[in-house]
């Protein structure tokens, strides 16, 4: 993956993650569990689980691209 | 083989703990089916215990809540229950579902070799998303439910006599179903947890015989 468009897959997970409501909170396996709030922030640092973010969403928008979500 | 299961629920920390309330409160429906229980909770599900009573009483279901890695599931405060070219052997002849990080894309198919009849379990970091201000009653939690039901209705098919194979696409459908159910309504504050209701889909992977039944 290209850096620039690395950076935008980047931009649209800290988009989504913005519109997480606050009352939630996501269990990563062995990572633990985050608030939106330091999700955002890993996803900025670009740590393990900022990266598994990406890669989440990187795979649901392929997904979603060939059609194959349902 | 006795139609007797080994259920592992540690406890120890949000992840565990939603794990362990949500397969625990369908215990009394198991033993309804007819099933002969083996709970090993919270400080009870450490290796040493898993090994005795798989040697003690053969079971034919061994059903694993916790954290795992490619290589591993474990238990109580992270020890390390079974794990990939060390004690996987002790699987054999057994269904085994995993609900936890990973185990099947490795440990599955090395317990398969070993002996195992099925291996069910993620193949990738299982994901949920929980309101935390239900955890003392995490059962009751909505947004919990659409992740975890499926590990519910997986193991209930299975004791009512489906075979692996079904049982498996019954909860396999019941993600997707979900997940069509969020898509539909657009407008949710949380349609952000679309992508890891899929990611579990995805990765939710079964090993082995699926012909198999209990």
């Amino acid at each position: 993956m290209n850096s620039e468009l690395s950076e935008e897959i980047k931009e649209l997970v800290l988009l989504r993650l913005e519109t997480m409501p606050s009352d939630r909170k996501i269990s990563i396996g062995s990572y633990g569990e985050f608030t939106k709030e330091e999700l955002i922030e890993r996803v900025k640092k670009g740590d393990e689980v900022g990266k598994k973010l990406i890669a989440i969403e990187m795979e649901f928008l392929q997904a979603m691209k060939e059609g194959v979500l349902v | 083989m006795s139609k007797n299961i080994l259920i592992t629920r540690p406890e120890h920390d949000p992840t565990t703990l939603y794990l362990s309330t949500w397969n625990g409160k369908n215990l009394s429906q198991l033993q309804e089916y007819g099933l002969t229980i083996f709970d090993l909770h919270r400080e009870k599900a450490n290796r040493k215990e898993v090994e005795s009573r798989l040697k003690k009483s053969p079971c034919r279901f061994v059903f694993l809540n916790g954290h795992g890695d490619y290589d591993k599931v474990t238990g109580h405060n992270n020890e390390v229950l079974i794990q990939a070219g060390d004690n996987e052997d002790i699987l054999h002849a057994k269904i085994v579902y995993a609900i936890s990080c990973r185990s099947a894309a490795k440990l599955g198919p090395q317990s398969i070799q070993a002996g195992a009849e099925s291996y069910i379990g993620y193949a990738e970091d299982f994901i949920f998303v929980y309101e935390p201000y239900q955890l003392s009653r995490s059962t009751q939690d909505e947004t919990a439910k659409l992740f975890l039901e499926h590990s519910t209705l997986f193991v209930n098919a299975l004791a009512k006599g489906n075979t692996v194979g079904e049982s498996f696409l019954r909860a396999k459908n019941n993600l997707k179903e979900n997940f069509v159910r969020l898509l539909a309504e657009p407008n949710r504050s949380d349609s952000q947890i679309l992508r890891f209701l899929w990611w579990d889909h995805k990765h939710f992977v079964s090993h082995g015989n699926g012909e198999a039944k209990l």
